[in-house]
């Protein structure tokens, strides 16, 4: 079993033959000029030419920020390309699994999860395999179109499971949590701020004073906002 | 008449040894191959105007295609930047021949930008050139733990190898700046060597160098 070196022929629209993730190409998932600036990058022809699942540790392990696609001619970070490499290569689920479950390198961990975000088709596992990963804190620099912005791990795992825009890329349509508790499909979410939250709650129904440390405590669960320009827009390629 | 040996002392006439011999049996395998071959390719073209298309004859890849692998270390484009370099006359029209730029000696041609360099190193003419098939093999659970291991370890050994001492630290520091003064006063005696004698060393002009 080999795959090919270069992404020419996934790419190419006459018949695709290879694995099928969401009922198409997996390449198919990034819109088509971030494609082409994928495909024309210097990053993608030197580095990503003919890695497979294992040497493709050696340039994950070398990432230092996360990012789609940044500057006027819309260039796309080495994050995006091995994304991207991925896509291509489809690895194992026990391959992602791994990258996921490791705990060396942060920046591998936030790629296998943008892979699963992308390619799992059962909501419930996506769900069910992210969600542990709130509780890591680590940080990440993220590049996005005119600069730099801090971000953390668990805030970027939170952004792909509710924003529709992550780093360049349209996220495929998930349910929404709610919704698939109501199936009975998820178990209702067992935050591990749960047992704080509850516990200032019944110190606040002690107290008439609300404190700020409430909406802190609120902060990680619903999501921040880190983006130094202050705009509230979705992550637009970045 | 036991060896009727010529004038010159040739031996007998009768040596045919430098006739050619034919091996009967090899050549009859080597018509039988033929033989097959012709049908198989008969069959081919016979089902292929069936379906209503064309038959194409494919080369088949040798037997002794390496896979290919990601690239080891980063390509060296940089070293040149700076630096003359002579260019021996009628190198080569166009890409073909060794002139100024990257130059694949595989495949013997020049390129004068290092993204169209490693684009025709990715490219079919110069894995074919070199003998690499363009296949990647995929890699199994048990050989991405055993790389991840590898960096892990890798990785380690650098941490360990870098001087946290701060003595050695000041020397290594110095050492450097002393290499780094060497460099400028060098660079700056030779430009003033250049300019003292009026039309100094003569330059030797190349074009496209590699710099574009």
């Amino acid at each position: 079993m080999a795959h090919h070196a270069d992404a020419k022929r996934a790419l190419d629209e006459r018949g695709y033959k290879g694995q099928l993730v969401r009922g198409d190409n997996p390449l198919k998932l990034f819109e088509k000029p971030v494609r082409d600036r994928i495909v024309d990058s210097y990053y993608w022809k030197e580095q990503c030419f003919g890695l497979n699942a294992a040497t493709l540790l050696d340039r994950a392990t070398e990432l230092s920020f996360v990012g789609g696609t940044y500057g006027v001619a819309q260039r796309p970070t080495p994050f995006l390309c091995l994304a991207f490499k991925l896509l291509q290569i489809v690895p194992d689920k026990e391959i992602i699994l791994f990258y996921l479950e490791q705990e060396e390198y942060k920046y591998l961990r936030v790629l296998a999860a943008f892979y699963i975000r992308l390619a799992w088709e059962k909501d419930e596992e996506v769900y069910a395999t992210l969600e542990p990963y709130l509780t890591d804190s680590r940080k990440l620099k993220r590049r996005t179109r005119e600069g730099w912005a801090l971000t953390y791990v668990d805030d970027f795992i939170d952004d792909l499971l509710l924003k529709s825009r992550v780093c360049a890329t349209t996220l495929p349509k998930i349910n929404p949590r709610l919704f698939l508790e109501d199936e009975d499909r998820l178990e209702p979410r067992i935050s591990a701020l749960g047992g704080e939250l509850e516990e200032l709650d019944g110190e606040d129904e002690e107290e008439d004073e609300s404190n700020g440390e409430v909406e802190e405590v609120n902060g990680p669960v619903n999501g921040r906002e880190h983006e130094a320009d202050g705009s509230d827009e979705e992550m637009v390629g970045g | 008449m036991a060896d009727h040996k010529g004038a010159y002392g040739a031996s007998s006439s009768n040596d045919t040894s430098f006739r050619k011999t034919w091996d009967r049996s090899e050549y009859a395998a080597k018509a039988a191959d033929r033989d097959q071959k012709i049908k198989e390719e008969g069959k081919a073209r016979y089902q292929a105007t069936l379906e209503g298309k064309k038959y194409h004859r494919r080369a088949s890849t040798p037997e002794d295609t390496k896979d290919t692998e990601a690239r080891s270390a980063r390509l060296n484009v940089a070293d040149k930047v700076g630096k003359t370099q002579i260019i021996v006359a009628g190198a080569g029209q166009g890409k073909r021949g060794k002139s100024a730029g990257f130059y694949c000696e595989a495949c013997d041609l020049t390129y004068k930008d290092n993204l169209q360099f490693v684009e025709h190193l990715n490219s079919r003419q110069h894995l074919v050139a070199t003998g690499e098939s363009g296949e990647v093999r995929r890699a199994a659970l048990e050989e991405v733990k055993d790389r991840f291991e590898y960096l892990k370890r890798k990785r380690e050994e650098e941490k360990a190898r870098e001087v946290v001492d701060l003595t050695s630290r000041i020397e290594v520091a110095r050492d450097q700046e002393e290499r780094e003064r060497e460099e400028k006063r060098r660079k700056r005696n030779e430009k003033r060597r250049k300019t003292k004698d009026g039309l100094g060393v003569q330059e030797i002009k190349v074009e496209n160098d590699g710099r574009g």
